[in-house]
């Protein structure tokens, strides 16, 4: 309807709006001014001391010290200029950032120490091929991590198979039922998650592999795995379950709703977002672990797709062995596997939150298409 | 209505069954005998004695904490909800007790609707969703044709249908406030029931939409009764027929102090309790 004023053949005659906007800023020159003349004083400040009157040296004790420096004569500035209250203000604002990238930082130099270490010897080969010809003097291009890709994917894939129904069930006892059992199997499962990850594998080991008589298998590590994964995914489940306010279960109850259908129907499309994230959490709780797989998965350097049976590899394994071979192309190569890894994760987690991370407000693309077959929408 | 052709085939229950879109289908009448409430040890509200009539509105009235509330989730077997809840006495629905099992809770529920005090459709449905969740959650299974019926005679009866006709795959929670509220109405009128319990409507909305709702209220008190609780006295004089003084002393359990077509309350109350009440001298 509207639209069509646009197409209109006058419309360079737009309206501008002649009225001056308010600007609403939090900094004025002065702010920027005090900053960067604390900053300049401060660096003068401790390059006088580092340079000329103490007898040390190095760029992160300069570093500190400059920050620390900078943060005493900014504080005063603005208590000069602006008084004790803005002054603290400022002081607890400094905290907070200092926090925050004290935070931050690590994470960022991790990823990016593995990304420079490991970016070298990444080849397409490493997702398709495995170590059946690499020889011990083989160049670290040569070869890949296929098969530990491959086992990774399938013994998280079965962990969460296993880990995420009995999660999220569990979290709907803890949560939605309210039986007696709640409170000990609250405790319980807390006690699960204190659990060492390498008391998870030698669990498995001894009742599965050793006890049972069963070989080392992917199936097995996916096992140890699904240990650690449940309390993780039931804990956080339960948290979310407990945010989807009262007030719709007792609109669904009091439309003639049954328990289950409460839970199936409103309560869990709710906290569908909040859920997802439960799941991204155990995952990334479990990739990574290497010490469970140790005793369970075996290791192999070829290719075994099939997880009931041989012995498979995995990625943190994989780097685990090869980190420590005397050849610097085996350890360039475990920091490849390094790389890929994180990679993993990162595609797995914008997977996750492309299916249902959205809030519940949101209606997805693929919900649409479905209403709009059903004539709903 | 006429065209349930497939559905009628199968063993699934049908809306047919609940008379779903039934011109004929009947308000009913509520009776409590002799209701009395706990929370735990504490004792919230003792002796009511209420007839709601069929195809009347029957207004609860009272200053907060005299148990209207409590009274009102007792009929449709709300109250139980709260763990340390009981309660003694008995409510009927049509001469049909509905706690001593006769018939099945849900089903109590959903012969007699409820609408809360804050507006709450379900934030993972669309507009048309929120409507047809009763049928959803109590199972029961319609045709195509059916739902688009129901979608738009429930929100034209909630008095929403024009204002979001155009809008039925928006989130129920992109509405505003008072059409959220209307939509919630529409959702409970959608599983027919012969009573709907109201909490305090229209107490987060304003005079637009509570006067909206007051003249959907009025609408559809033809085929369904109507029990309201209500803070607002002009409020319980526009759409009430009759009303029910609610009053608890300090530390004593609410009782119903009066009672009585809405006109004589108001305009001539037999307790001195009342008169003050209702001409705001307390409360």
């Amino acid at each position: 309807m509207t639209t069509t004023l646009n197409t209109t053949p006058n419309n360079n005659e737009t309206k501008i709006d002649t009225e001056e906007r308010i600007k609403i800023r939090d900094i004025e020159m002065i702010d920027v001014i005090v900053m960067v003349g604390s900053a300049l004083s401060a660096f003068a400040l401790s390059y006088f001391f580092f340079q000329i009157l103490l007898p040390v040296s190095g760029a992160l004790g300069f570093f500190v010290c400059w920050y620390v420096f900078f943060n005493i004569i900014s504080t005063v500035a603005v208590w000069e200029l602006r008084g004790a209250i803005k002054a603290k203000d400022h002081l607890a604002r400094m905290f907070i950032w200092t926090g925050g990238l004290a935070a931050v930082i690590p994470l960022i130099l991790v990823v990016a120490y593995v990304i420079g270490k490991g970016y070298h010897s990444l080849r397409p080969q490493f997702f398709t091929q495995d170590q059946k010809f690499v020889g011990a003097l083989s160049d670290s291009t040569e070869g890949g991590g296929s098969h530990a890709i491959v086992g990774t994917l399938q013994q998280v894939g079965i962990a969460s198979l296993i880990s995420v129904p009995l999660g999220i069930t569990t979290a709907v006892y803890l949560n939605e039922v309210k039986g007696r059992l709640t409170r000990p199997l609250r405790m319980i499962i807390d006690a699960m998650s204190a659990v060492p990850s390498i008391v998870a594998g030698l669990f498995i080991y001894a009742a599965w592999i050793l006890a049972l008589g069963n070989q080392q298998t992917g199936f097995a590590g996916a096992l140890a795995l699904a240990v650690l994964f449940l309390p993780t995914v039931t804990r956080t489940s339960e948290v979310v379950l407990r945010l989807v306010p009262g007030g719709l279960r007792e609109a669904s109850l009091a439309l003639g709703g049954t328990e289950w259908r409460t839970t199936s129907r409103v309560v869990l499309p709710t906290a569908k977002s909040g859920l997802v994230t439960a799941v991204i959490l155990g995952v990334a709780r479990v990739i990574g672990e290497t010490a469970p797989l140790i005793l369970t998965v075996g290791g192999a350097f070829v290719m075994n797709a099939n997880p009931l049976s041989g012995k498979q590899d995995a990625l943190p394994y994989f780097v685990f062995r090869l980190i420590r071979f005397p050849q610097e192309a085996q350890v360039q190569r475990a920091w490849t596997g390094a790389l890929v890894l994180v990679i993993i994760v990162l595609v797995l987690f914008v997977i996750a939150r492309a299916i249902g991370g959205r809030g519940p407000d949101n209606i997805s693309r693929l919900k649409k298409r479905r209403l709009k077959r059903k004539g709903l929408a | 209505m006429t065209s349930i052709d497939t559905a009628t085939t199968t063993t699934n229950k049908t809306s047919s069954d609940i008379g779903l879109l039934d011109p004929g289908h009947k308000a009913a009448g509520l009776t409590a005998n002799n209701v009395a409430c706990w929370f735990g040890a504490k004792k919230v509200l003792e002796g009511v004695n209420l007839d709601m009539a069929p195809g009347q509105v029957t207004a609860l009235i009272g200053p907060s904490g005299c148990g209207k509330s409590t009274f009102l989730r007792t009929l449709n077997r709300m109250h139980e909800l709260v763990p340390s809840a009981t309660l003694a006495g008995e409510i009927l629905i049509d001469g049909v007790d509905i706690y001593r099992g006769a018939i099945p809770v849900t089903d109590v529920r959903r012969r007699i609707g409820m609408v809360f005090q804050k507006p709450n459709p379900f934030p993972a449905m669309t507009v048309a969703e929120n409507v047809l969740a009763g049928l959803k959650l109590s199972g029961l299974k319609t045709t195509r044709s059916e739902r688009d019926a129901l979608i738009e005679s429930c929100l034209t009866k909630a008095g929403l249908w024009n204002e979001v006709k155009n809008r039925l795959g928006d989130p129920g929670r992109a509405l505003s406030g008072g059409q959220q509220q209307r939509l919630c109405i529409a959702r409970s009128l959608a599983v027919s029931p012969q009573v709907l319990l109201m909490d305090e409507p229209c107490s987060a909305l304003d005079p637009t939409s509570t006067r909206r709702i007051e003249q959907t209220i009025s609408e559809i008190s033809e085929t369904v009764t109507v029990v309201i609780v209500t803070h607002n006295m002009q409020q319980a004089q526009r759409v009430s027929h009759r009303c029910a003084f609610f009053l608890a002393a300090e530390n004593e359990p609410g009782r119903i102090i009066e009672e009585g077509p809405t006109k004589d309350i108001f305009s001539n109350p037999r307790d001195e309790r009342t008169n003050d009440y209702v001409n705001g001298r307390f409360g």
